[in-house]
């Protein structure tokens, strides 16, 4: 399964600039495409597109969202068993390892590093173990 | 239904510059899993018998564990594979880090080099596409500069596997390196990635990892961190050695629990043994002729587990690793950051050679991860020269002057970065004990001691009489990470597969050296086990807990979506390890040939310390060995009928 582009497209390219897995093709001003084999279905082409031109995995539409208001990963740090899954299934690598350790002990701890990149799919969420990361909407400031 | 692999494997002939598609079966992983079993499968398959382990024939695999990134823990370990330089047999080497999510999120669950490349390239991959690209500007740098460089140049997330100038010199004893000084240091595959002129893999892809059922997946997972969470009151570090000395001398023993054993990883990491084993007769000494009197408390104490804490800033956890063995370390005269030495190389580099400066160890240990060079053999094949100049086998004309004596710190730098720059006799020592004891002669050959021509790991066969099994009849020979005694007790493998003996709750500890089958018995369950687990890309300390604890069958089946027994999945490592074994017959391979040598069997047994008398009947252990597998117990070599049954063709 995969998301696809509907007809409404205007090849205005948010899509594919926001897509960590390159996988929307698609010349300027023309409809764009989705290779299916290369889709991750981390969503940021739907809530990046203007036109209301992607629909998901289920066929539902998606909706544009302001980026500002994506959702971004918190860290539970207590229920963190420092195994770096979320890290390494972040597609854009904006969450990093501490080079320092916590405040108790010697145990590292994951981190956004960058939230500027960060896509909101919520794959480090997903595959938490421990359920030790929520997405919620990133705090104004 | 979401799957664990990818179903894909990546093809590179570096002679064509040819990068081909393959599609495997489902009915591969269900025989063979992914690691080290598709590495076997795919190796056994297409490498002609015969072929030139240096020559284009051979062929090198970078191999993903099959739970890697499905959501279990400890499963983040990576295999390479290739006919070995060192021994001519099955060669694997495996390595945590980072790397194994990084091949199968490319979408491949291996990737395998055939070939030689007329000039030095590297490959990499993004995103679906993959390259061969020139690495002329990168041949000669350490593995270290070179990840750096690569990182620099494809994005910090790229997971990077690279020679260092140890494989490009072809050292037999070279590996491959990842995630800045780890390294898959063994059987010599650095010398096949250099003799194909590959210098590095960067793999930078984002490709989801699926489970058939993530919720059960999530739930095993959090039934194994509970127990890897369970907190043991320990003492302090130096208190160990005094542990180490009432093994040595109890009569008794009681099968271990390997909480305890996880519980010291978590604190101090492997090194947390090191004064416990020399005391307690684990750890070899002096080129396996010394014992615990060589090196006693007073010169150990100075790599005492807490000595090494000290320099530690924060905990290391491989991919998927809640226990964190690992750690980084500012040490003395050290530029920056360095791995923290692990158990093998400090006693490797410690006290094989009686060095007991710990931070002529740090130094080293960061001096062969740059040059990607096995730390084992590299303390071993040194240890072996300095035996063979106290003895007059060599000279210091031999050596360029240098005064190689026994604990000689100085000394054993030098002659380590000789080794690295395959300069005068460094170059005559850095392709192992037993190719340097032939060249040098003068009877230098009673002075090695390796298994097949892999130099032994530091776990003393004459101690733990498990160790001699697995270094002498393994596919693999001189691998220390497949099985023994202790190991077997921890895995506590009975509880979940019927039919193997249980421990007795207290036992005369004269009985772990009677041999008998129910000892082979135990090892050839290791061997099935270790060699699942290696198919899985399953961490062996992560198994320490217990196979209840860590739930690696219920893993399997909840990733997969199969439903095989524990007694099904022991028939997987048992045809992957017989398939490695159809592999080494299919080169050659004499299995007897391989068996570790006397020195380190007992053959003439030490006079005192914590092994005085002990002797271990490699050949007796052999044959029940064989057996348990359906090999010929007389000569190693898998049955027609044992092939015909496990499916191998």
């Amino acid at each position: 399964m995969a998301y696809t582009i509907t007809e409404k497209c205007n090849g205005c390219g948010a899509c594919a600039r926001v897509c960590p897995a390159d996988a929307i093709t698609g010349e300027k001003k023309k409809l764009h495409v989705i290779a299916a084999a290369q889709c991750i279905e981390c969503g940021a082409c739907g809530r990046s597109c203007p036109h209301a031109s992607v629909l998901d995995a289920t066929g539902t539409l998606c909706g544009l969202i302001k980026r500002s208001e994506w959702l971004k990963p918190a860290f539970i740090i207590k229920s963190c068993i420092a195994c770096g899954i979320c890290v390494d299934t972040c597609p854009v690598g904006c969450l990093a390892m501490s080079d320092l350790p916590r405040d108790k002990g010697v145990a590292p701890y994951p981190y956004l590093q960058a939230a500027k990149a960060c896509i909101g799919c919520g794959f480090c969420s997903h595959d938490c173990p421990t359920d030790a990361l929520v997405m919620q909407k990133p705090a104004k400031s | 239904m979401p799957k664990p692999y990818m179903g894909k494997i990546l093809m590179v002939d570096l002679s064509s510059h040819t990068l081909t598609e393959e599609v495997i079966p489902d009915a591969v992983y269900e025989q063979y899993l992914s690691g080290m079993g598709l590495g076997a499968y795919i190796l056994y398959n297409r490498i002609p018998a015969g072929a030139d382990p240096l020559g284009p024939e051979n062929i090198l695999g970078f191999c993903s564990g099959l739970l890697t990134g499905s959501g279990s823990l400890f499963s983040g370990r990576w295999t390479l594979t290739g006919k070995s330089p060192l021994t001519g047999c099955w060669g694997d080497a495996n390595c945590g880090g980072t790397f194994s999510p990084a091949i199968k999120r490319c979408g491949y669950d291996a990737i395998f080099f055939s070939g030689i490349s007329d000039t030095p390239v590297y490959l990499y991959i993004k995103n679906g596409t993959a390259t061969l690209r020139d690495a002329t500007d990168l041949w000669g740098e350490d593995a270290i500069a070179t990840e750096e460089r690569l990182g620099a140049r494809h994005g910090l997330k790229a997971g990077i596997a690279v020679i260092g100038p140890a494989g490009e010199k072809l050292s037999l004893i070279s590996g491959v390196c990842t995630d800045r000084g780890r390294i898959a240091a063994r059987s010599g595959l650095g010398a096949v990635m250099g003799s194909k002129k590959l210098k590095a893999v960067v793999l930078d892809g984002v490709k989801r990892i699926g489970a058939a059922d993530p919720a059960a997946m999530k739930r095993l997972s959090r039934h194994c961190s509970k127990w890897v969470g369970f907190n043991l009151p320990l003492t302090p570090g130096s208190v160990f050695a005094r542990v180490g000395s009432f093994l040595r001398i109890t009569p008794v023993l009681f099968p271990q629990d390997g909480l305890l054993y996880t519980n010291i990883l978590k604190k101090w990491g492997t090194g947390g043994m090191n004064q416990a084993s020399i005391e307690m007769g684990d750890a070899p000494l002096k080129n396996w002729e010394g014992t615990n009197r060589d090196f006693p408390i007073a010169k150990s104490r100075k790599i005492n587990p807490d000595r090494i804490l000290e320099t530690e800033i924060v905990k290391y956890h491989c991919y998927s690793c809640p226990l964190g063995c690992g750690g980084t370390c500012a040490a003395k005269g050290m530029p920056g950051h360095t791995h923290k030495p692990e158990y093998e190389s400090i006693l490797a580099l410690g006290g094989l050679c009686m060095n007991e400066d710990l931070d002529s160890i740090y130094y080293l240990n960061e001096l062969l991860n740059r040059a990607g060079m096995d730390t084992i053999s590299a303390g071993a094949t040194a240890a072996f020269a300095i035996e063979c100049f106290e003895k007059g086998v060599l000279t210091k004309e031999d050596t360029d002057g240098l005064e190689l004596k026994w604990g000689n710190t100085e000394a054993t730098v030098a002659l380590i970065k000789k080794m690295i720059r395959r300069e005068g006799l460094g170059d005559v020592l850095a392709d192992g004990t037993k190719i340097a004891a032939a060249k040098i002669g003068k009877g230098a050959e009673a002075f090695t001691v390796h298994a097949g021509g892999q130099e032994p790991a530091m776990h003393d066969g004459r101690n733990d009489p498990g160790f001699n099994i697995h270094y002498s009849l393994e596919p693999t020979p001189g691998r220390h990470t497949l099985g023994a005694h202790l190991y077997y007790e921890m895995f506590q493998l009975w509880k979940r597969v019927k039919g193997l003996p249980k421990p007795k709750p207290l036992f005369a500890k004269s009985s772990k050296y009677r041999i008998d089958a129910e000892k082979a018995a135990m090892a050839a369950a290791c061997s099935r086990f270790m060699s699942l687990a290696n198919g899985a890309g399953m961490c062996m300390f992560g198994l320490f807990l217990g196979a209840k604890r860590t739930p690696t069958f219920d893993w399997l089946n909840a990733a997969t979506g199969w439903t095989l027994s524990p007694e099904d999945y022991m028939v997987v490592g048992e045809r992957i390890q017989t398939l490695k074994q159809a592999f080494n017959v299919k080169h050659g391979i004499e299995p007897k040939n391989n068996f570790i040598s006397a020195r380190a069997q007992g053959t003439v047994p030490q006079r005192e310390g914590a092994n005085k008398g002990r002797s271990v009947d490699v050949e007796k252990l052999a044959c029940d060995y064989w057996t348990q597998f359906g090999w010929d117990p007389d000569t190693g070599k898998p049955k027609d009928e044992t092939l015909r049954k496990l499916g191998i063709s």
